[in-house]
Order: C-alpha cells, then structure tokens, then sequence
C-alpha cells in the first residue's frame, strides 16, 4: 500500500489519470453537527433569522462539491452527473447528520468531493444557526462507501450503513419504531413487517394493545393498526401476506395476547 | 437436514457428506441456485437475501416432510444463504437421495418448487442504477401448482 499522491522521491503530484478506463463511481459520506435542543427545534420550525436553513446548506453542499478541486490541492476537476445532500433531524442525539452522494462515471473516485459537500453543509448549518446557538459541534464527518474503480468498493462496517437487514427487525435505518415490546401489564400483539413492505410502510414492528382491536383476529389486527397509523392502510396495496406465530395466516386466523404477527410481501427465495 | 446460513457452500462436499457411509442410495440427485447478473434489471452487482429467522426454518422443514411423503427418499438437505451475496455466487442448494433415480429426481425440483413459493425469504437486488425488491414470479407459482393435482 502507498499514497498515490507522492511520486518516487516523496514529492506531492497529481496523478495521471489519462489512461485509467472511465467506470462508474459514487461515493457517499456523511457528518453531524450537533447543537442545543431548543435549536434543533427552531431549524425545524423554520424559526431562525437567516431563513430556510436546510435548503440553504443543501445548495451550499452541492455547490462545494462542484468546487472541490479549487479547495483540494491534488484533486482533480470533476463533471459530476449527481450530487445530492440530505438532512436527517435527529431529535434524540441533538444533532443534524448531514449525507451526501456524488457520482460521476469518470476515471477518478468522487469520495473528497462527498466529503467536501458534506463538511460545506455542515458549514453553512453553522452559519445559520450560529445567531442563536454558539456551542455547535461538527463531527463524525466520514466516507460511508465508495464503489467503482480499481481499488475496489468501500463500505463502512456499521449497524446504519449495512446493505440490508439479514434479521428482519429492530433499528433499521430510516425506519421509525412505534411503541414498545409487550409488557406483562398490557397485553398486546407484536407486530412485524418484513422485507419489501418494512421499507414501504417505515416499521419494523410495532407492538398493539389487545383491548383496541374490535374484533380478535387478523382483520380485527389490521383495522387496528389503521387506526393507530394511517401508513397502515397499505397493508390493502398489492398482495401481503401473513404469518401468525410463524405459520401461514389469513384474515379470519384468531390472535391473542403475546401473539407474533408478521405482514410480510410474496417471498422470493431461491 | 436443513441449514440457513451466511457463509458459502460447497455442493460437493455436501452430497459426499449426505452419501457418506450409505451403500443403499441408488440415486442422488443434486440442484444449486447461482446469483445472475441480469434478472428484472440489467447488471445486477449483488443482491441481499433478507429472511424471517424461525420462520424459514420450520417453512423449509414442513416442505422437506411434504416431499418426504410424496416420495420414497432416503436422505434430503437443504441449505439456503442470507446476506448480501454477489454474481455467481450460490444460494441455494437442495440434495435428495433415493433408491431410485425418478423419486429422486422428481423430489428435488418439488422441493426447489415450493421453496421459491413458501420459504420466506425476499431478494433486494442491487443494479448499476439503484436497489430494487425482486417481485413475485407468476411461473414459478404455475410451476409449483404443477405438484396439486
């Protein structure tokens, strides 16, 4: 392994990438700001004297990643086809992560111009925020993956920034998790959507009092689940399955208290 | 014997391990599923198999038992892999062994049959532009209608 940007003598230069084949690449990275929680709470009402704050920093990311090579010393410049900057209010940790990914199909990686939009971004959130709240802390600003090239794909070995779930479950990124496991209290049905339709509806399970369904079976679970959240009415789009305990349901199957009930799309295994 | 696992297999040494002592097997009978690299979409880069764990078991077992009361077999694994796997790969392997090439034969694609209709698992593939979940395919529910009648 050697730093492709010294030469024999240990010298910087930019290297020649004239004669490397084009081949597509995208890279995304991501970072955090983190700040007080009555400023979280102001950038997510809008309520800051600079205006929009997101979409602001959101151009200042992209326009950065554009003009990485002006800032980086030995990177090249890039016609990137895409660059897109997103913005995740995390309320729990008090913090804004910032992801942005680049791609090109080109003869040079795209992962310091991602780092680039992702650290600009973050910038500007500081900038804009700064009126209110000077404590903010950037950090964690990282690669999460790079693909294409020879050096091969790139992927950051965490929980967040795994392909897919294995396990269907618990945490997946992006999802949102409604109530809590069964406790001995209150009895109560879990909940879980797997695969294809975890991803549409964003839950992963979701544990349901006994006593709010009208009737105790399958489309008395369903009619309750409508109610207590109106993504659930896509359980009725398209064809969705069901298993109760783990064995093959349908509407009319009766649940009880402690019941595993699992909605799930036609399988395609094999 | 069945097995769902992460880790590759080898589909050799699993038929010689099933044969291994048995001199009462006329008939073996072997099928293994390779990840392609075109499926509903051009350059596929890899797929991740998702699977509901307990489930995909007793699902695989309840199919091995069918089969086993279908035809007279002497021995049967199954191994299906989860996880993120690439072009090439295999994925699926199902060996079954019998007295007699037909049962054994026959056996096998039952069992691949009903696997790919009522094992749960589900295919996310990963394509040059974007990851997509694999859909439904209405022959492999025709092909697995074939063993009702």
């Amino acid at each position: 392994m050697s730093l492709t940007h010294l030469n024999a003598r240990g010298e910087a230069h930019m290297v020649d990438v004239a004669d490397k084949p084009e081949s597509r690449r995208e890279a995304a990275a991501s970072g955090r700001i983190h700040m007080r929680p009555e400023t979280l709470a102001l950038l997510a009402e809008g309520g800051l004297p600079k205006g929009d704050v997101l979409a602001t920093a959101r151009i200042a990311g992209i326009q950065a990643a554009k003009r990485t090579h002006e800032l980086i010393p030995l990177c090249h410049a890039l016609a990137l086809s895409k660059v897109a900057v997103d913005f995740r209010l995390d309320e729990a940790e008090s913090c804004v992560e910032v992801t942005a990914t680049c791609r090109l199909n080109g003869r040079t990686g795209v992962e310091m111009e991602a780092l680039t939009a992702v650290s600009v971004a973050c910038l500007t959130l500081y900038d804009m925020c700064k009126a209110v709240d000077k404590s903010m802390e950037i950090g964690a600003i990282q690669l999460e993956s790079k693909s294409g090239g020879r050096s091969g794909d790139y992927r950051r070995d965490t929980l967040e920034s795994r392909p897919a779930p294995i396990v269907t479950g618990e945490g997946q990124a992006g999802e949102v998790s409604l109530g809590s496991r069964c406790d001995i209290a209150s009895p109560c049905i879990r909940v879980k959507c797997l695969a294809e339709l975890r991803e549409r509806l964003g839950v992963g399970e979701i544990a349901v009092p006994l006593d709010s369904l009208e009737r105790s079976d399958v489309a008395g679970l369903k009619a309750a689940l409508k109610v207590l959240d109106p993504r659930f009415s896509r359980l009725d789009e398209g064809r969705v399955l069901c298993a109760v305990n783990q064995v093959m349901a349908s509407d009319a199957t009766p649940v009880t208290n402690e019941d595993e009930v699992a909605f799930f799309p036609p399988v395609t295994g094999g | 014997m069945i097995r769902v696992q992460e880790a590759p297999f080898d589909a050799g040494t699993e038929q010689q391990a099933l044969l291994a002592g048995r001199t009462d097997i006329g008939a073996v009978v072997s099928f293994t599923g390779l990840v392609r690299d075109f499926n509903e979409r051009p350059e596929v880069t890899a797929l991740t198999l998702e699977h509901y764990p307990g489930m995909t078991e007793s699902a695989l077992e309840a199919i091995v038992e069918e089969a086993k009361g279908r035809w007279p077999l002497d021995a049967v694994r199954v191994i299906h892999r989860v996880g993120r796997l690439t072009p090439g790969d295999p994925i699926v392997l199902v060996v079954v062994a019998s007295a007699h090439r037909r049962a054994a034969f026959e056996a096998c694609d039952f069992i691949m049959d009903y696997l790919k209709t009522r094992a749960p698992f589900w295919k996310k593939e990963h394509a040059s532009d974007g990851d997509y979940w694999v859909s439904e395919r209405h022959s492999d529910h025709a092909d697995a209608r074939r063993w009702e009648a």
